[in-house]
């Protein structure tokens, strides 16, 4: 042959961040997309909402049962009189806060649980299993309630009493990705490379493990709004804090007579949690890898 | 001359990508006689399960499509076949065995019953009928006890029983091609060595053309009488298996034969480099260009190979091969 | 060659895996598999021996337990002459710093959320004391010896083809300058064309770091590319172990016979010289083993005396050992009897 006999090379990719792909599977949910603004709307509205109206959500303003629009005030007032706008703004942050902090509480525990039974499996993994099982057997309503009895309505508290019932499924989930990935030639690999335990568990095996874990936790963060909504329907709240369950629950008896002062609270939760259920959804478009080489 | 079994012509299968489509199957040409045993060779991505998907009727819907060309079975094409019809063809006169038999068998129903479902939709067997030839199946393609092993689930049997199963059912309605993709890859080598010999002597009494789907030259050689060299959908080089192991036309063909260390007969103390062949196959983007699309990863590389499709050069005995430089090798 | 050559770099002495396996669910009953049973073997350094054997044979099992990857039952693993199963802490991390490890697929043995080069130095990371100016050069100088670029260092392993996955794990695996490196069916898992590249790079390593493998394998081609002895496995037993041309030329258990034989060939000459040696049915339950040699079922030649007593593994000379009870100091096939 009197070609010179040329060594091609592959091709190599560029560097691009798992951030960077996650985002671009993401974009193509576009549910998720139209979801995402409008939680970003939301909750852009309940950090500035009750800085720029800044009406006591506690203080009569008008005239009860004012329907929106009229007298100037856009949400109208409930049956004290008072401004359902400042109400539904400063209800947002509570509810989302309450929402965010029992998400952050139910992972913390469900994690920790989940990781160290599918860890170390044996004695340890039995026990916190039964562990587990209890806390899902609970009816959960009901343990919140006594919890919220027993121990007082304060924010703190309810937040705590709807991340103890939620943590379960978070458990489980960790601890089902943590046996599937403990077996997985890398994890030896590491082993091999004298990782650590403590390393192997949070830095080799949870980072893999967190794609269906922050799906789950995305989607408690709606359901412990839904949650907290039930627990002050049932008037188990702090009465010096306005959430949207409040809302609903202290106007409930003019349903008939002034339905917007329930309606408007309860759209404002059924939008929430639907944008946080589509964002859920797309997240784990995004994170699930087999959908990524399409 | 005896007819062709099965006539492949300019076939062109394309896939659908997220921007656009690519030629998977790019002008593939090729004759199948009764009872000839041939065989795809390639490396993973070069299109060969696609051939066979295509023959069988099964190519995945809505992403993959016979472009144009035509599959001539038996005077019939089955390109402009109804779905109806390719039903009855498929499972009966065409049939086929996949490359792990762990997941193409139903885990919750007896394997004799998988087997006589085959005869009674086929064959319209009664179930006593079709249950008597389930064990009678099971008896050719060598299981012990076949009488009792004909009531067994999926997972009381080894990989290798489990493929032979595959077998029976492929071979239950005597069909006039067995198509066998990457068959043994999954088992151990004594295994497949019982499940060639099993085919082997499977095609000499009942005159089956077996087309082989496999990477492997060594069980091209041992299992086939003529192969054809696959590479990024196109047609590398085909011709007879004995021929092209002693004088490939084709850089691929080479390469494929030579970077793998094969027991030699006269064993020596020196052991030489293997020849490597550089790189990986092009990504489906590259399908269908207007270029020889191994040019990137071969040595004899040169001008011309970059500008056109190389022409297929005919070496006798039927020999072809798409290269430029076929004549040189 | 030097007068280190006839010093073993690693002698495995009576290993034995078990796993406990539950059967029938009755408490207090336990009956267990022997994944590899009493097995011993030494590799000369700067050699390779590869232990080959059929799905479950064991050889992985062994390769795992060798590194301290799966617990032993039984038995000594020395490095260099000291045990390294007893070691526990500071001594185990200095230990894996000699004896690595490279794995069978390249796409699950890499973390997919670490970046090549962080998995390359992962090893420096845990095991030494180095700067990390210093590991970084190490990282550099691991790159190009595998034939990667310095541009790739950044990539996730998603972006790399299966090939130079592998390479990646080859480099992780050299990180701490190891002597004894232990390859699991490193070419298995990748297209016949890139296993070539593989092979090839092992052993250039093996020459220019003067590398001891102990190298697993079904490829009877691969290993007889690759190796200077060869162990053969059988359901947790070393049937056979003899230098490489010993081994190929003249295969004394009938078990090694059959594998070989069954090996398709693409040279027609040694197709036509084989016969296929068939062993017919399954091999036998691991948990409850036969009393006698585990291939007399399968066995085309045993005899009453095969499945009454387990034949041990013996030189037949020329240090040709064979765990059958029909080969003798002549040391001929007992196959050949057939024809």
């Amino acid at each position: 042959m009197s070609d010179t006999p040329v060594i091609p090379e592959e091709p190599i990719q560029k560097a691009r961040h798992p951030f960077v792909e996650a985002w671009e599977m993401f974009r193509r949910n576009h549910a998720a997309v139209v979801a995402l603004a409008v939680l970003v709307l939301i909750i852009l509205g309940a950090i500035f909402g009750p800085i720029l109206y800044a009406t006591d959500p506690f203080e009569m303003v008008w005239a009860p049962f004012s329907p929106p629009g009229v007298d100037g005030y856009l949400l109208g007032t409930d049956y004290l009189g008072r401004d359902m706008m400042a109400m539904v703004l400063n209800g947002a942050r509570v509810s989302l806060l309450i929402g965010l902090a029992a998400a952050v509480v139910s992972v913390v525990i469900g994690v920790t649980v989940g990781a160290l039974a599918g860890f170390y499996r044996g004695l340890v993994e039995e026990v916190l299993m039964r562990i587990t099982e209890f806390f899902q057997v609970l009816p959960t309503l009901l343990f919140s309630m006594v919890i919220v009895a027993l121990f007082g309505a304060s924010l703190p508290m309810i937040t705590f009493a709807i991340g103890v019932v939620s943590w379960t499924a978070v458990a489980r989930i960790t601890r089902s990705e943590f046996l599937r990935i403990r077996e997985l030639e890398y994890v030896t690999a590491s082993r091999a490379s004298g990782v650590k335990n403590l390393r192997l568990m949070f830095k080799v095996i949870l980072p893999n493990a967190l794609p269906p874990i922050i799906v789950q936790s995305a989607l408690m963060v709606g359901s412990a709004i839904l949650f907290e909504a039930g627990l002050s329907f049932l008037g188990l709240t702090d009465p010096n804090i306005v959430s949207w369950g409040q809302i609903i629950g202290s106007n409930r008896q003019y349903i008939l007579d002034a339905s917007f002062t329930v309606t408007i609270p309860g759209l404002a939760i059924f939008v929430t949690v639907l944008a946080i259920s589509l964002v859920g959804d797309g997240l784990n478009d995004a994170l699930n890898p087999k959908l990524r080489q399409r | 001359m005896t007819e062709p079994l099965l006539k492949v012509e300019n076939l062109r299968i394309e896939l659908k990508l997220r921007d656009g489509v690519a030629p998977v199957i790019d002008d593939l040409s090729f004759e199948l006689m009764p009872g000839e045993s041939l065989s795809f060779v390639g490396e993973s991505g070069c299109g060969k399960s696609m051939t066979a998907l295509a023959i069988m009727g099964l190519l995945p819907e809505g992403i993959g499509r016979i472009a144009s060309g035509k599959l001539i079975f038996d005077g019939e094409d089955l390109t402009t076949a109804s779905e109806a019809r390719l039903r009855q063809i498929r499972g009966n006169e065409i049939s086929m065995i996949f490359q792990e038999p762990m997941t193409s068998l139903n885990p919750v129903i007896t394997v004799g019953e998988q087997i006589a479902e085959v005869l009674r939709t086929h064959q319209g067997l009664s179930r006593k009928a079709a249950w008597d030839q389930a064990a009678e199946l099971l008896d050719a393609v060598r299981i012990p006890n076949p009488r009792s092993r004909v009531s067994d689930y999926p997972f009381q049997m080894s990989g290798g029983q489990r493929q032979r199963v595959m077998i029976a059912i492929a071979l239950a309605c005597k069909p006039k091609i067995l198509i066998a993709d990457e068959p043994t890859t999954a088992l151990d080598v004594t295994v497949q060595a019982q499940i060639f010999d099993l085919l082997r002597d499977l095609r000499a009494q009942t005159g089956t053309s077996i087309i082989m789907i496999t990477h492997d030259m060594g069980a091209v050689a041992e299992m086939a009488e003529r192969m054809i060299v696959m590479y990024a959908g196109r047609k590398a080089e085909i011709g007879p298996v004995d021929q092209i192991i002693d004088h490939a036309r084709h850089p691929y063909t080479q390469g494929l034969i030579s970077c793998v260390p094969h027991i030699m007969s006269d064993l020596t103390e020196t052991r030489e480099e293997l020849t490597e062949v550089p790189g990986i196959v092009p990504s489906l983007r590259e399908f269908g260009r207007d270029q020889c699309l191994f040019a990137s990863r071969c040595k004899y590389r040169s001008g011309e190979c970059l500008q056109h499709r190389p022409p297929a050069k005919g070496f006798g005995n039927g020999q072809i091969s798409d290269c430029w430089h076929a004549e040189a090798l | 060659m030097s007068e280190t050559e006839n010093k073993p770099l690693l002698d495995v002495e009576n290993l034995t895996v078990r796993f406990e396996v539950s059967r029938g669910g009755s408490w207090g009953k336990r009956s267990y598999l022997y994944a590899v049973d009493d097995v011993s073997f030494t590799v000369k350094r700067g050699e390779t021996l590869a232990v080959v054997g059929e799905s479950g044979s064991g050889k992985t099992t062994t390769a795992l337990a060798v590194a301290r990857l799966v617990p032993a039952y039984e038995g000594a693993v020395k490095v260099g002459g000291t045990d390294i199963l007893g070691l526990e802490g500071e001594a185990l991390r200095k230990a894996r710093q000699r004896v690595q490890f490279i794995f069978q697929d390249p796409y699950s043995s890499l973390n997919p959320r670490q970046r090549a080069e962080a998995i390359v130095r992962e090893p420096l990371d845990s095991l030494s004391t180095k700067s990390e100016a210093e590991k970084q050069e190490i990282v550099d100088r691991l790159f190009a010896a595998v034939g990667l670029r310095k541009e790739q260092q950044r990539l996730f392993p998603h972006q790399f083809s299966g090939g130079q996955r592998q390479r990646i794990g080859i480099a992780r695996a050299l990180a701490t300058q190891p002597e004894l490196i232990i390859c699991d069916e490193p070419v298995s898992a990748l297209d016949v064309a890139v296993q070539a590249q593989i092979l090839n790079l092992l052993r250039r390593l093996q020459a220019e770091f003067g590398l001891t493998y102990l190298f697993i394998s079904h490829d009877l081609g691969v290993v007889q590319h690759m190796c200077d002895s060869i162990a053969v496995m059988y359901m947790g037993k070393v049937v056979e172990h003899a230098d490489r041309l010993s081994l190929f030329n003249n295969p004394l258990h009938p078990y090694t016979a059959a594998l070989l034989s069954a090996v398709p060939s693409v040279d027609r000459a040694r197709r036509e010289a084989t016969r296929r040696i068939l062993i017919p049915g399954d091999p036998p339950d691991p948990v409850n083993m036969p009393k006698g040699c585990r291939f007399a079922s399968r066995c085309p030649v045993a005899e009453a005396r095969c499945r009454e007593s387990a034949p041990d593994l013996r030189d037949v000379g020329g240090g040709h050992r064979v765990a059958c009870h029909l080969v003798d100091e002549r040391a001929v096939s007992p196959l050949a009897a057939l024809t």
